[in-house]
């Protein structure tokens, strides 16, 4: 879910913004040239996955897939993240231009701690174990930018205290589609294309 | 779905003779501006404006308005929410929900703020060609890899979106019908999981590609920029008009005339 502009007020944009520049030139240090087409690859499956409808009842949601992005893309999540949304503000006028830095540090943020999430698999050993992991990156995304989402909203304002809370609410079925989904996603790259999935590694 | 924004970036028009560079800096300016705004007086005038420019462009209007469905989708709920979730006193009661006049007018501020900024989005990026407002990001200074990165996932959206159709018709033509169970999730998972092993396949051969045309990590372009009084002409008067909204907005001059309204 992305935040539009015109809400957020400008201490809190700005500094976003600032963040995100951080972010990403942390994130994407010594990246060298075969990367560039990598993550820009990837960026346009996510972009494109993210059209996706998933029907839930009479409406249909999105999907966000920040969670299988961190465990496809690793500390690259972050950038590929950011220039998805960058697009999208270009491309549909969804989200929008001002808040590019927040909707980077909700979705950005979440890919990252969902690779951190991700990470720690390798502390285990049984059968299902990409799907439990990938679940969990999933969910962890999901509800990180719920939480950020939530708490930018809330900066602006009281007046937004009810909407915030309904968001996170309404982030907790959509933490569970993701996870089912991230954690098949991530067994079938197992099965499939191992080396795909950040921090493979070979036994 | 109209991903290319840059479709009708051949329509000749002041902005699309506007020097991409330019264009951008005073159009940018303009948008901060506007995201600056605190009443809805001002609010109007700059959406006025944004109308103002997009018509100059003229870019097509069934083009602009298949555009803004995706924005107004989002935005439409905040009118519902708002005037009913706004804490402190309700004016009076509607369908038992408390109504505050104070949340109608921040969704309606809201609203029209955002309207403006993404018409001028459009104004900026759909009167040049995607590649041409990228080289001009890179002369503004915007790191290279970042600019070369937004060009390639560009294009190769394109590639997936039709790959992506491609496949769903596969799926469809074998009896698959999307429901809210999680055997469609495992389907899509799937095919999630599909489209990103292809992909990868992909950039190992578009790598290869690009290396082989003697790709050393920079792209070069040509497109050339050059511009004249005219483009300055412009930028001026846009930024004009950027400094006496903000201006007008925070010096009060509004503020008191909107007093007088209600």
């Amino acid at each position: 879910m992305h935040i539009s502009e015109g809400i957020i007020d400008l201490p809190v944009w700005g500094a976003a913004y600032v963040g995100t520049v951080a972010i990403a030139a942390v994130t994407m240090r010594n990246m060298d040239m075969e990367e560039i087409p990598k993550v820009s690859v990837l960026t346009a499956v996510f972009f494109i996955a993210s059209l996706i409808k998933f029907p839930l009842g009479v409406a249909s949601i999105h999907f966000i897939l920040n969670g299988l992005v961190g465990v496809v893309l690793g500390w690259r999540a972050f950038i590929a993240i950011t220039l998805g949304i960058v697009l999208q503000a270009i491309i549909f006028g969804h989200g929008g231009i001002t808040v590019i830095g927040v909707n980077s540090i909700m979705l950005g943020g979440g890919a990252l701690v969902a690779y951190l999430v991700w990470q720690q698999r390798h502390y285990f050993n049984f059968a299902k174990r990409e799907f439990v992991f990938g679940a969990l990156a999933g969910a962890v995304g999901t509800i990180f930018s719920g939480s950020v989402l939530a708490f930018a909203l809330m900066t602006t304002g009281e007046a937004f205290n009810v909407i915030a809370t309904t968001v996170l609410v309404a982030h907790i079925p959509i933490m569970i589609i993701e996870a089912i989904l991230a954690g098949v996603c991530a067994e079938f790259l197992l099965k499939i294309k191992p080396e795909m999935l950040s921090g493979h590694r070979r036994s | 779905m109209a991903l290319d924004i840059d479709r009708y970036a051949h329509v000749e028009s002041p902005i699309n003779r506007w020097d991409p560079r330019v264009k951008l800096v005073a159009l940018g300016l303009l948008i901060f501006s506007i995201a600056l705004l605190k009443t809805i007086p001002a609010a109007i005038v700059a959406i006025i404006f944004a109308v103002i420019i997009l018509v100059i462009s003229a870019l097509p209007y069934h083009f602009i308005m298949h555009g803004l469905s995706f924005v107004l989708v989002f935005l439409i709920p905040f009118f519902l929410i708002m005037p009913f979730t706004y804490p402190g006193e309700a004016s009076f009661s509607l369908l038992g929900l408390p109504f505050a006049w104070e949340g109608l007018r921040l969704a309606t501020l809201i609203f029209i703020k955002a309207l403006s900024i993404v018409l001028l989005t459009f104004s900026i990026f759909g009167s040049s060609r995607f590649d041409v407002s990228m080289m001009a990001m890179q002369k503004m200074k915007f790191p290279k890899t970042i600019i070369q990165m937004l060009l390639f996932t560009y294009r190769y959206t394109f590639v997936f979106l039709e790959e992506m159709k491609c496949m769903h018709t596969s799926m469809k033509v074998r009896g698959f019908i999307a429901r809210t169970d999680v055997k469609t999730l495992k389907i899509f998972g799937h095919f999630v999981g599909t489209l990103l092993v292809r992909s990868f396949e992909r950039t190992e051969r578009v790598f290869n590609a690009m290396l082989a045309k003697g790709y050393q990590g920079e792209l070069h372009s040509m497109v050339t920029f050059e511009s004249n009084t005219n483009d300055y002409v412009k930028a001026l008067c846009v930024i004009v008009i950027a400094f006496s909204l903000v201006a007008g907005d925070y010096s009060g001059f509004i503020h008191r005339a909107e007093q007088g309204w209600y």
